[in-house]
């Protein structure tokens, strides 16, 4: 049940003006597996994105005829329920918060990597279909309460620290797909800038080392040049 | 059944604690712009300090001082001018009564006796004349009467009269009378009273009155030329400073008299405003040269790499190895270029949110996150925080702050050092990170340069990163009121390390 929904191909709108810009985005999510259409400006856009049931949404900002943000609230104020993703020159926090506000899920800066962009999407097309209301978490013979906040894996308890546990937390919500080091810092962190050092790297080799140490089979795996991914 | 209550049920205590902001709002509010009814034509004819609402309002002053001392000076003259005439109807009527007196005791004979006795009296302000009832003169001062007597009861008239000279000739002279009908034989009798000092004195006062009365109004509006010509003058300071700004001249500041008055305050806040300015453009300026610096060689080593590449046959290998590196150095540029936009924003003062937040808590987080990539590096990382140390700030930006200093701790801390984190309540109201490494430190004239964009230390120049990171945090601590502060750290003279400080305003 949990393989085939993880390569479920994901059918993404894509509105971008930029023809170059969206040309990539469309490549790299099409290697990622997905169906990718492209809308040119932003009415055409908001009339697609209202027209089909897309599976995520990756808006410019900055668009002709209707601005990203305004196509969004739009959207969502028509009840449009499709998650979307801000792709941005205006990478700032302050403009991310701006994106998150008007109704959008995610929001990334541009430059990026299209790993990151890959890994983003995937989250965004998966949050639809993820069971609203969970009180345990599974991936493989690992399983998390979150009510009792009790980690184990075949049967065995893994004693976890608060942070440990919500970055475990995260990767078993998003457990099969690809997720960045940014999106870890955002998301089990909750800051947005970009340390030199890699401090992320460290926290999920701790968190390796408890949960697959005596394991035969690794659950966490790093995905070159892009994360981590936890095995469904 | 309801009980009466004395108090009428719309006045309840919440309408009441309402009613004196409500009362306030129904006051009248005095005008926030004077429009004279001036037609445009003459408006844009007139001196700058006419036109000034400073000088509107003297206008306005000085002409409510016209009206009231106006209106005082006519209460003056007119009840002045009735005192007089009262007074002097009653001394006529005290006269008639005595002369009515002796008609009453002694008839026509004793009346004109009385009036005789009366004329011949020196020093009496009043003139008679008597006439019996055909009109005939009995006794006066006058020819005749100067109008006609009434038919019964009397009447009041006002005359001029000459009045005979010691020297022969004859001066006219201003009168007012009673005539009264005579009772039982119908004679008339005229009592009348000389009004000429009367008339000078009510002559005097409306004189009086009508010369102070415009020069009272010329000189108030004199005085309020006076008054609004000086902030006339300083207003018009303020517009040839911006003028002069606006032309370009942008280290133009504002005079300030030391008077401390509105417009000293102004012109300090003004001055305040365009030193500011200044900065951003110096900031903006700074941005710009650092793109050009920074980014320009990059970007040349990159197109010389690729240039390198197109010229040159290369294995596949080989080309996917330079487009990998190709790819590291665009994104080095591409930080780089984020950084200086960053700062850029910081500088101009757009970027942060100031809300009360716990630094404490955040130095915490950054210690958590951090602590685990120390031991990774083989130093030791130690941390001590004060609780619930509460500043304004952002914390987005606080905590990349924090990050760069632990950042470039690690980066210059050799393999065996040991990391410090710690806040702790500082002087005068202040909040002290302090990130304490083992590195070599910073010598003390390279501190404020290290501070300075773009600038790495030479032998730092291997380093990853975009030398940005101590600038970016002075940035954040200038944004938050604070500071950053470098010095020597415990190590021995030759390697001290460095103790870098955020300084930041305790909330």
């Amino acid at each position: 049940m949990a393989d085939t929904l993880h390569h479920r191909a994901l059918k993404v709108l894509v509105i971008e003006d930029d023809n170059e810009m969206a040309s990539f985005i469309e490549k790299v999510l099409e290697d990622a597996g997905h169906e990718v259409e492209c809308a040119r400006d932003g009415a055409a856009g908001l009339a697609r994105a209202r027209a089909e049931d897309f599976d995520a949404l990756v808006v410019d900002r900055m668009l002709p005829e209707k601005d990203g943000l305004t196509l969004i609230r739009e959207f969502r104020d028509a009840g449009g329920t499709t998650p979307a993703l801000f792709l941005s020159a205006l990478g700032d926090v302050q403009n991310k918060v701006q994106g998150l506000k008007a109704g959008a899920e995610d929001y990334l800066g541009k430059p990026f990597v299209p790993a990151e962009l890959a890994a983003r999407v995937e989250a965004l097309g998966r949050r639809q279909t993820g069971e609203p209301q969970v009180t345990s978490l599974k991936a493989g013979d690992l399983e998390m309460n979150l009510l009792t906040r009790k980690v184990t894996r075949a049967g065995k308890k893994i004693d976890l620290q608060p942070r440990e546990f919500r970055l475990l937390e995260y990767l078993m919500r998003h457990a099969g797909q690809v997720v960045t080091r940014t999106m870890l810092l955002e998301k089990v962190w909750d800051y947005n800038f970009d340390p030199q050092t890699n401090v992320i790297d460290v926290h999920v080799s701790r968190l390796r080392s408890k949960i697959d140490k005596e394991f035969s089979e690794p659950l966490l795996q790093t995905v070159r040049g892009a994360g981590y991914r936890l095995q469904g | 059944m309801k009980l009466p209550t004395n108090r009428p049920a719309w006045l309840t205590l919440e309408r009441l604690a309402k009613l004196p902001a409500k009362l306030a709002g129904r006051l009248p509010r005095f005008p926030d712009e004077i429009r004279l009814p001036i037609p445009e034509r003459v408006r844009k004819s007139m001196p700058v300090f006419m036109r000034t609402t400073t000088f509107k309002l003297a206008m306005l002053y000085s002409l409510m001082i016209a009206a009231f001392s106006g209106a005082l000076l006519a209460y003056l003259y007119y009840s002045t001018v009735y005192y007089i005439r009262v007074e002097s109807e009653r001394r006529i009527t005290v006269e008639f009564e005595q002369l009515a007196n002796a008609y009453y005791t002694g008839g026509m004979e004793r009346l004109s006796q009385s009036v005789f006795e009366r004329m011949t009296l020196s020093g009496s302000p009043f003139y008679y004349y008597l006439e019996d009832t055909s009109g005939r003169k009995i006794a006066g001062h006058f020819p005749r009467l100067p109008d006609d007597p009434p038919e019964s009861g009397m009447k009041t008239v006002y005359f001029d009269f000459e009045l005979p000279q010691s020297d022969g000739t004859k001066v006219l002279r201003p009168a007012a009378g009673r005539i009264v009908r005579l009772r039982d034989n119908g004679g008339s009798l005229m009592v009348a009273f000389d009004t000429a000092q009367q008339t000078v004195i009510v002559d005097r006062i409306q004189s009086a009155i009508l010369v102070a009365a415009p020069v009272a109004l010329i000189l108030s509006l004199l005085g309020g030329v006076l008054i609004t010509r000086g902030a006339a003058r300083r207003a018009e300071e303020l517009a040839k400073t911006a003028e002069a700004v606006i032309g370009g001249e942008l280290s133009r500041r504002v005079p300030v008299r030391g008077t401390g008055d509105e417009f000293d305050r102004l012109a300090q806040r003004i001055n305040a405003m365009l030193d500011q300015i200044g900065k951003l453009v110096e900031a903006s300026q700074n941005t710009g040269n650092a793109i050009a610096h920074d980014l320009r060689s990059p970007l040349t080593r990159l197109r010389n790499r690729l240039e390198l590449a197109l010229a040159s046959p290369m294995t596949e290998q080989d080309a996917s190895n330079t487009l990998g590196e190709t790819v590291e150095e665009v994104d080095r540029v591409l930080d780089t270029f984020n950084a200086i936009l960053r700062l850029a924003r910081l500088d101009a003062g757009t970027e942060g949110l100031r809300v009360r937040m716990d630094l404490s808590e955040v130095a915490e987080e950054l210690a958590e996150l951090f602590d685990p990539a120390c031991e990774e590096a083989g130093l030791t990382f130690r941390s001590q925080i004060t609780r619930n140390q509460l500043v304004l700030g952002d914390r987005e930006l606080i905590g990349q702050a924090i990050s760069n200093l632990i950042d470039n701790a690690i980066k210059y801390t050799p393999q065996g050092g040991s990391i410090s984190l710690s806040v702790t309540r500082g002087a005068e109201a202040m909040i002290d990170l302090t990130v304490l490494d083992t590195g070599p430190g910073i010598p003390e004239g390279d501190r404020s340069k290290v501070i300075q964009r773009f600038h790495r230390m030479d032998s730092a120049r291997t380093q990853p990163g975009s030398g940005l990171g101590l600038s970016l945090v002075q940035s954040v601590a200038e944004l938050h009121g604070g500071e950053l502060v470098l010095a020597d750290g415990n190590g021995p003279p030759d390697r001290p390390g460095l103790r870098a400080t955020l300084r930041l305003p305790r909330a």
